[in-house]
């Protein structure tokens, strides 16, 4: 009789579930699965963009799917800083940025998998781009003043409060 | 009196009663908020049928037998086998196949991996030992992107860990240990976010008191409900009686599940199967599928072809499905009595009480059920009336119409110009209006047609007044004995 009773229990509640009618997070699932997943560049779909940009749980939920594909992550600079950084950890990684014209990231990490792609958070603004081919062990990306992203990105890293996905 | 809600709470906690965050209902159905959401968010993403939406409930809940964990069992050997098939280089490939909403129907998956993905001719195939239909595949990437986005992604990322060791070694073994991990995922969910202890305890409560009978009357239902009064876990008529809905749609199932704790063989997994969906074959039957409840939650915005209030009455007569076709005295009993026990209920957790509890447990205010019998007649009419507007709207070429039909439609006209609603004005406006909510009028109609003549028939059995006046005595019997506390205070 006990386990009659689990069964209607179980099947007394997918009934009222599937009655249910609570309105679906937006945008779905999917949707920002294909956002995360874009190439640096390529087209994207407008409404996930703006629902990043206005909606904080829309940006924890992508945030999420991510930080999960993610090579490594980091919500935030390791330890908190006065000034503009320089250099932080992400993971198994070192980033640091060389001062010059124009300024250098350079990211070493241990052999095995080098990430890809970076994408940097700062409030809600987003910046992806592709990180190359690592030649030793290094990457190096030219933050060249002339490309807007790229500036970007340089003075995003320098923020503290930057959110790094290498993906 | 404040203090009074809060033990109220208190007990509810530990009886496993969930509140729904933000308005603080108690959420009575075994399930909490974040669940529905989580499972309509993949429902609607995939855009389900009703029969694969029922079933991913299912699978939820753990109504699935002889093993309740089978569904995640096939759910790891479906993965290791598109992880094979689509040489999935890691985790990531799995979840991108699991969230795309267009592999959501038989159709889509066999065109996508009949080539690629190993099969006989149902479906996929992984080893010699397990194998499923093209319709079980899409059904499982379902289950897929639930255990992945259950919680609100809380889990992805663990998950997705799992899948990446599943794509890097896409062996049977890897297969049964993520179908292991899978399982106690789902159990620790259901212990988070589904308190079925409380239902279990109270169908407990209902085999004894009908002692292996399946069939019941509804006053069987009523003394059921006394005795819980009486017992002091003062449960609403109407959470009762939806209880017995559910007792009456798996009725089929009870006893048969005495020994099944031992390993059984894929056929009586298959004829479990068939028996699960037919107990909820009513929420999976053919269009229009939709629950009254829900048809009339999700009426359409446009003309007031409805009312609020209207609307509201309607839920409230409709909301037994389909106890409003076959047991017109419960459907009445919830309607007006079960309706003053909400009002105590609700007095009480806003911290209410006193004099006014005590007043409404005399049940001086419950609707009689002449009044209420009176009152589905009207919304019946008014729905059909309705309905002759929608033709008239639609049919505007009359002249070849046989002279019956004319006249109905002329009727229809006359009744449109009478009507003082908002949205009635712009004809073209209300053609559109009408349109748009024809399927849900139509059904509508033809439901509270069908609680008119359940009520009517009712009525020539059991004069209504004398009904209505000795479940008055024993409705205020027991409220005066269960609230006596709260109506003293």
């Amino acid at each position: 009789m006990s386990e009659d009773a689990r069964l209607l229990a179980e099947i007394h509640a997918a009934r009222a579930l599937t009655r249910a009618r609570p309105s679906a997070a937006r945008p779905s699932h999917a949707a920002l699965w294909t956002h995360a997943n874009r190439e640096p560049g390529a087209p994207v779909d407008l409404a996930v963009v703006r629902a990043l940009r206005s909606d904080p749980e829309a940006a924890r939920r992508y945030r999420t799917l991510l930080g999960a594909q993610a090579v490594a992550h980091a919500p935030l600079a390791a330890a908190a800083s006065d000034g503009a950084l320089t250099r932080r950890r992400v993971g198994p990684f070192e980033l640091e940025i060389l001062v010059g014209t124009p300024p250098l990231l350079i990211l070493r990490g241990p052999d095995a998998r080098m990430p890809r792609r970076i994408e940097a958070w700062l409030g809600d603004e987003a910046v992806r781009l592709d990180l190359g081919e690592p030649v030793d062990g290094t990457i190096l990306l030219a933050l060249d003043p002339a490309v807007a992203e790229a500036d970007r990105l340089g003075q995003m890293l320098r923020d503290p409060a930057c959110a790094v996905f290498l993906l | 009196m404040a203090g009074l809600g809060i033990t109220i709470q208190r007990i509810e906690k530990s009886q496993g009663v969930a509140r729904r965050p933000g308005t603080g209902r108690r959420m009575t159905g075994g399930y909490d908020e974040r669940c529905a959401a989580d499972l309509t968010a993949v429902c609607d993403g995939r855009d389900l049928s009703r029969e694969d939406r029922t079933w991913l409930a299912r699978v939820v809940t753990g109504a699935v037998r002889p093993n309740r964990d089978k569904p995640l069992w096939d759910l790891a050997h479906a993965l290791a086998a598109l992880a094979r098939g689509t040489e999935a280089a890691s985790g990531r490939d799995l979840v991108t196949l699991a969230l795309d909403p267009g592999l959501a129907t038989a159709a889509a998956v066999t065109a996508r991996f009949s080539g690629t993905v190993v099969a006989d001719a149902r479906g996929p195939v992984f080893g010699e030992a397990w194998r499923t239909s093209w319709a079980g595949l899409a059904r499982l990437l379902a289950l897929a992107e639930f255990v992945l986005t259950a919680e609100d992604l809380a889990q992805f990322a663990t998950v997705t860990g799992w899948l990446d060791e599943l794509a890097a070694a896409p062996d049977a073994e890897g297969a049964a240990f993520l179908a292991k991990r899978l399982a106690r995922h789902l159990s620790a969910y259901r212990n988070a976010h589904l308190p079925l202890a409380p239902l279990e305890r109270r169908f407990r409560a209902i085999l004894g008191f009908l002692a292996g009978r399946k069939a019941f009357t509804d006053d069987d239902i009523l003394t059921f409900w006394r005795g819980e009064m009486e017992a002091g876990e003062r449960p609403g008529f109407r959470t009762v009686a939806e209880h017995f809905v559910t007792f009456e749609a798996a009725a089929h199932l009870i006893g048969g599940l005495e020994g099944l704790s031992a390993p059984v063989s894929l056929d009586a997994h298959a004829g479990w199967e068939e028996r699960l969906d037919a107990a909820l074959g009513d929420l999976a039957a053919a269009e229009p599928a939709e629950t009254l409840a829900a048809l009339l939650a999700d009426w359409p915005e446009g003309p007031k072809i409805l009312t609020g209030a209207e609307r509201e009455e309607l839920t409230d007569l409709l909301r037994l499905e389909p106890f409003h076709r076959t047991r017109p005295l419960t459907t009445l009993r919830a309607a007006s009595f079960g309706q003053v026990q909400s009002g105590i209920a609700n007095r009480l957790r806003r911290g209410g009480g006193g004099g006014e509890v005590a007043e409404r447990a005399t049940c001086a205010e419950a609707r009689s059920y002449a009044a209420l019998q009176e009152r589905a007649g009207a919304l019946a009419a008014h729905l059909a009336r309705m309905l002759r507007i929608a033709a008239a709207l639609r049919i505007a070429e009359r002249d070849g119409l046989d002279p019956e039909t004319r006249a109905v439609l002329e009727a229809a006209e006359a009744d449109l110009r009478r009507m003082r609603r908002s949205g009635f004005e712009d004809r073209a406006a209300l053609a559109r209006g009408f349109a748009a909510a024809e399927t849900a009028l139509l059904r509508l109609a033809e439901e509270a047609g069908r609680l008119e003549r359940s009520l009517a028939g009712l009525a020539r059995q059991r004069p209504l007044d004398a009904a209505f006046a000795a479940d008055r005595s024993l409705f205020a019997a027991a409220f005066a004995a269960a609230y006596a506390g709260e109506a003293a205070a």
